[in-house]
């Protein structure tokens, strides 16, 4: 049986939790800014590259890095950041595990997908769900931060020329305002088909959602045509603040707990089944350590297999990092990513693609398979997700952001049962 | 609050599940509900448990009524018995928790504000 450790470390206030995280946007705000202007020098000015990322209709894949330049990409992330982080402090939530990889999630998809505006509706959608159901919105906006997943929704309707400009911003909004109503009672109840094995889960509803609303686009001969806009040559400035963001997250948990490096061993006893909140298992200290070993771990993966690290895979790197706060540490993390190198292998991929790298990372969704059931389910799974992320994304069209939370959600539904076919008797000691 | 009937049967099951499955064979629940509250009250007849387990499970289940977590994962409580991470949910789902050994008996009450 696994409890919460006693945890002896220096007591954290809200507000400090609150600076930690919003190193993030910060450094990313003022170097947009910086590189921003840089590129405003050679022709694009950062106005004309928020503009141009607003105006995108934003499905799978569109980098911001390449429709808006870099600098614009960074300020759009921070806007979004801040203003998560304020709906946080506003809201006087505790600062718990699931919030701070919500937080990361959102920080991340601002660079392919997510933009300061087609956010919006979904928040107003779920700010009226709150209403009819007369709870506290603060209840709901943790599924509104992840379900932001289906922003491209937003941005397709309104910008993608399926109807007549004026009328397709009403239609944009109200396809928010819908989305973010119904994805709460939706994201509940999906969580059963899998048990919670797939942290991604709003990955998995909007990815059922995005099916249905595409079909029913498909039904009007409006196709969603997939796109694949992305950066092909790394920044060193970007690979750099990374990694000294990700040394700041050690830090941080260095300095919160003293001991954290001798008690570290404690975070990998936990399978990462939801709920693990590793805020409330461990403390503060060694979740910030264990985020910042996740991260530097991604980039150095990326690296190492010769990719870029453009907007879809910082996604997929600060979803890590996030995750590492609510379910994710290296042992539960690499027989998935051991099983999709060995299926990429098989299969004959390009190690070095945007595609196969962020399956890669995003594939460590299911990583509590591994940490319940051992690292041979957790390499089979991660082969699974692999076959299964290259072929699902047609079917919702990309307008699910999440794709890989998608099949993780199949993976995880497909396989447990399976398992559990295979054990005898029951596990009472 | 949704389904509040519901949540609270969600809590006993986990409990259910998770005492018949690594402590004893006879658990005794009462639930008592009223308009401001919901009062579990649980006695898990001859523990096993050690001192420090009890402690822990103390703690654990005293963490914080968390609205957030409940709205989004409480129909998973009580869908598992493989693992014990639920009981993390369950924590998020109460106000308070009194969990005491008497009589080699534990004896734990559940206090569930009504929001």
């Amino acid at each position: 049986m696994v409890f919460s450790n006693r945890i002896d470390e220096k007591d954290l206030h809200k507000e400090q939790k609150l600076l930690i995280l919003a190193a993030f946007p910060a450094l990313f705000l003022i170097f947009g800014i910086f590189y921003g202007l840089v590129e405003g020098t050679k022709g694009r000015t950062i106005l004309e590259g928020l503009s141009a990322i607003i105006l995108s209709p934003t499905t799978l894949i569109t980098d911001f890095l390449v429709i808006g330049g870099i600098g614009a990409a960074f300020i759009n992330s921070a806007l979004i950041g801040f203003y998560n982080l304020y709906l946080l402090k506003h809201f006087k939530m505790r600062i718990n595990g699931l919030l701070i990889a919500a937080f990361f999630t959102v920080l991340g998809f601002a660079f392919f997908g997510k933009n300061v505006i087609n956010i919006l509706p979904i928040y107003l959608g779920g700010y009226l769900y709150a209403r009819y159901q007369k709870i506290p919105m603060k209840n709901v906006i943790l599924v509104i931060m992840f379900s932001t997943a289906l922003a491209p929704i937003v941005s397709f309707i309104t910008f993608g020329g399926i109807f007549q400009e004026g009328f397709s911003y009403l239609m944009g909004i109200l396809a928010g305002l819908a989305i973010g109503f119904i994805i709460v009672p939706l994201s509940s109840h999906m969580i059963r088909f899998h048990d919670g094995y797939n942290l991604y889960n709003i990955g998995f509803t909007a990815g059922i959602v995005g099916t249905v609303i595409t079909s029913a686009l498909r039904s009007f001969k409006i196709d969603i045509a997939p796109v694949n806009i992305i950066s092909e040559s790394n920044n060193p400035w970007i690979i750099g603040m990374l990694a000294c963001l990700f040394i700041y997250l050690i830090g941080a948990g260095l300095r919160t707990n003293p001991t954290t490096l001798k008690d570290y061993k404690k975070i990998l006893q936990y399978r990462g089944r939801t709920i693990t909140d590793f805020t409330s298992l461990v403390g503060y200290g060694i979740t910030f350590f264990n985020m910042g070993v996740m991260g530097l771990s991604s980039l150095l993966l990326v690296l190492l297999l010769g990719g870029v690290v453009n907007g879809p895979v910082l996604a997929a790197i600060l979803t890590v990092v996030g995750f590492s706060a609510f379910g994710k540490h290296p042992k539960n993390a690499w027989p998935l990513v051991a099983g999709v190198i060995l299926a990429g292998l098989f299969f004959s991929y390009d190690f070095s693609s945007t595609t196969f790298i962020i399956s890669l990372l995003f594939s460590t969704t299911i990583a509590p398979i591994a940490g319940a059931y051992g690292p041979i389910a957790g390499v089979i799974a991660g082969m699974l997700h692999l076959t299964l992320v290259t072929n699902i994304g047609i079917i919702h069209g990309g307008i699910n952001l999440y794709n890989n939370g998608f099949a993780g959600g199949l993976v995880a539904g497909f396989m447990l049962p399976i398992i559990d076919a295979f054990k005898r008797g029951d596990s009472r000691p | 609050m949704r389904h509040e009937i519901k949540k609270i049967c969600r809590i006993v099951d986990e409990l259910t599940t998770m005492f018949l499955k690594d402590d004893t064979d006879e658990v005794d629940f009462k639930i008592i509900t009223s308009p401001e509250k919901a009062i579990i009250r649980i006695v898990d007849y001859h523990t096993n448990y050690s001192d420090q387990m009890i402690d822990q499970l103390r703690t654990t289940l005293n963490n914080q009524r968390q609205s957030e977590i409940e709205e989004y994962y409480w129909q998973l409580a009580g869908e598992n018995d493989d693992d014990d991470e639920e009981l993390t949910l369950i924590s998020a789902m109460i106000d308070t928790a009194t969990v005491e050994k008497r009589e080699g008996n534990l004896y734990i009450e559940l206090v569930r504000m009504n929001r």
